[in-house]
């Protein structure tokens, strides 16, 4: 359609508008990246150098150790991971396992069950954080990973995504391992759940990045620093007065290290991940 | 023998199946159900969290003390809290829904599917980025000596002033509608690209055989197929919207003003944590619930009556 060789103007103002778009995205994030490489007197400066000069390796170090000296850093980051990690993988797995009951069993209730799930959708965390915090309060979870973790075991979406994938799944497998005397259990462990690879993918980015971006949730539960995530480390440390703006940037950064990798091993789950929204619609 | 056989297997594969479903359902029963429902119940008393006095029965007090028309010059009331978030809500998803629809639809004229490949995954970057993250970057570009000032004096011809972004209460609301659409706008992009993409391409071969242009294509054939996805993408980004907290959190807490961006889920987090007035933010938790079923049932509508066939 569009062809470099033949440019008119619409298309070079096509061009233009998607380059300005471009820098647009991408230049915060350069800023970020080469923020945390200088002083930050080089980082108010006007006009800004986009080139360091030299490079900043205590901006490192403090966001690391902290303005105290803590190295809570370490353990906020760690923190995150472990919540994370484990709300990716409870999920996936009631997840699978809800779905392939919903997908491949026959039982009374099955479609008012799917509906109560569904109508789960509809109830966003905001409104029933306050309810939340009071469970969490009566049962003695707050600065807990359990408190961290128990309002995320599992999603609605996940389980509706799961359905949805498996009820394609041919179930003359189910039947003839069934025949070969595999238990129900067996069944779902080492064929079922093996074979939906790429919802299991996407899933548990969409799960890992909630909980590695969730701060509403961790402020109302960690309060004692050591059960602080990283998002709180992020916003507790850009907001003490005593930080200065490369070593703002370096948390910044060594905070997104983490989806980086993963955005850049994954693609195209990640894409993939906000398409199947698509599937919504039907 | 055979049918009694065959029907207990059924029953046991019945079994089976609600085995699988009841841990899931007991979670949603304990952390959605329950809640909702304990937010609306509490929302009919006077609760306060560390009270030693039993909460009492207020009926709808709470209710009327959100809608209170005279605390409406109080500018951190209820009422301003929903102007804001109704302000930043418009405010995002409006250039969000054009312009995301708009670089789709460029992007899929490209006609190198490796530049195609690349501005989705550039254009997809801040997304990966956590909120906390963004706003941090945000908060020093909007810095008086930032780049925002920089750039916003470039474009506009005006050397050396300073646009107050994070003091001056319309300012403060267009920094956090620029950081929220900077995040979101890759993820609209992709949504749009994988519905223009469902599109046969046949049809804009047969209009182009009948003299269409592209421009008479783009609003006779790529919009109305496209209507589906626009409303579930407009209802989708509304909804992200309404749940805005970080960003609005990290600029308070920075310092900004709170009555501009006093958005609802943020007016909840003070009332109810901060302040420890439970009953008064569950009825906020119920407004704001309400008003999302309500936009969800508007799309479930939509979406069922305007099923399109190619």
């Amino acid at each position: 359609m569009l062809k470099l060789k033949t440019l008119t103007l619409p298309k070079i103002l096509i061009l233009l508008f998607l380059f300005v778009m471009l820098l647009f995205t991408l230049l915060p994030i350069v800023f970020m990246i080469t923020a945390s490489m200088m002083t930050s007197r080089q980082i108010v400066r006007m006009p800004f150098n986009w080139i360091p000069e030299g490079f900043q390796w205590e901006n490192f170090a403090k966001a690391i150790q902290g303005n105290d000296k803590t190295y809570i850093f370490l353990r906020n980051i760690a923190n995150s991971l472990i919540v994370s990690t484990t709300v990716a993988v409870t999920t996936v797995m009631l997840a699978a396992l809800t779905g392939y009951g919903l997908a491949k069993f026959k039982f009374k209730g099955r479609n008012t069950v799917f509906m109560m799930i569904m109508a789960t959708m509809m109830i966003p965390f905001e409104a029933i954080m306050i309810p939340l915090y009071m469970v969490v309060m009566v049962l003695h979870i707050q600065n807990s990973y359990i408190g961290l973790i128990l309002p995320f075991l599992v999603s609605a979406f996940g389980i509706f995504q799961m359905k949805q994938y498996l009820t394609t799944f041919p179930s003359e497998f189910l039947d003839a391992a069934r025949v070969d005397g595999m238990g129900e259990f067996g069944i779902f462990t080492k064929i079922v759940f093996p074979n939906c690879k790429p919802v299991i993918a996407t899933l548990a980015i969409l799960s890992f990045r909630g909980q590695w971006d969730n701060l509403l949730w961790p402020l109302l539960v960690s309060q004692s620093d050591k059960m602080k995530t990283i998002p709180q480390y992020i916003s507790n440390f850009a907001l003490e007065r005593s930080t200065d703006e490369g070593a703002m940037m370096a948390a910044a950064l060594l905070a997104s290290i983490p989806m980086f990798l993963l955005f850049m091993s994954l693609t195209k789950y990640f894409i993939g991940g906000s398409a199947v929204y698509e599937s919504r619609k039907g | 023998m055979v049918p009694k056989k065959s029907y207990s297997i059924e029953k046991k594969q019945a079994r089976w199946g609600f085995a699988f479903v009841i841990p899931s359902l007991v979670f949603f029963s304990v952390f959605n159900f329950y809640p909702i429902l304990n937010a609306f119940y509490m929302s009919f008393f006077n609760r306060k969290a560390l009270s030693k006095a039993p909460p009492k029965f207020i009926g709808l007090d709470n209710y009327m003390r959100l809608f209170n028309p005279e605390t409406a010059s109080n500018e951190l009331s209820f009422i301003n809290s929903l102007k804001s978030t109704m302000v930043f809500t418009l405010g995002t998803f409006i250039p969000l829904l054009i312009l995301s629809l708009i670089i789709a639809v460029f992007i899929s004229q490209l006609s190198s599917n490796k530049s195609k490949k690349f501005l989705q995954v550039a254009y997809y970057c801040p997304a990966i980025l956590s909120s906390v993250v963004a706003a941090t970057i945000w908060m020093l570009i909007f810095d008086p000596r930032g780049l925002g000032n920089q750039w916003m004096n470039i474009l506009m011809g005006t050397p050396g002033t300073d646009h107050r972004w994070l003091v001056d209460p319309v300012m403060e609301q267009v920094s956090t509608m620029v950081i929220y659409f900077w995040k979101y706008i890759g993820y609209f992009v992709i949504l749009f690209i994988t519905g223009l993409a469902s599109i046969p391409p046949t049809i804009y071969e047969a209009s182009t055989i009948d003299g269409a242009n592209k421009w008479q294509n783009f609003w006779r054939i790529t919009l109305p197929l496209l209507k589906p996805t626009v409303v579930l993408v407009s209802v989708m980004a509304m909804l992200q919207c309404l749940k805005t907290f970080s960003t609005q959190y990290m600029l308070y807490s920075n310092g900004a003003p709170r009555a501009p961006i006093n958005v609802i889920t943020f007016n909840i987090y003070i009332t109810g944590i901060q302040q420890q007035y439970l009953s008064r933010a569950s009825a906020m938790s119920i407004v704001l619930f309400v008003l999302m079923l309500s936009l969800t049932l508007v799309q479930f509508k939509t979406t069922k009556s305007e099923n399109v066939e190619y």
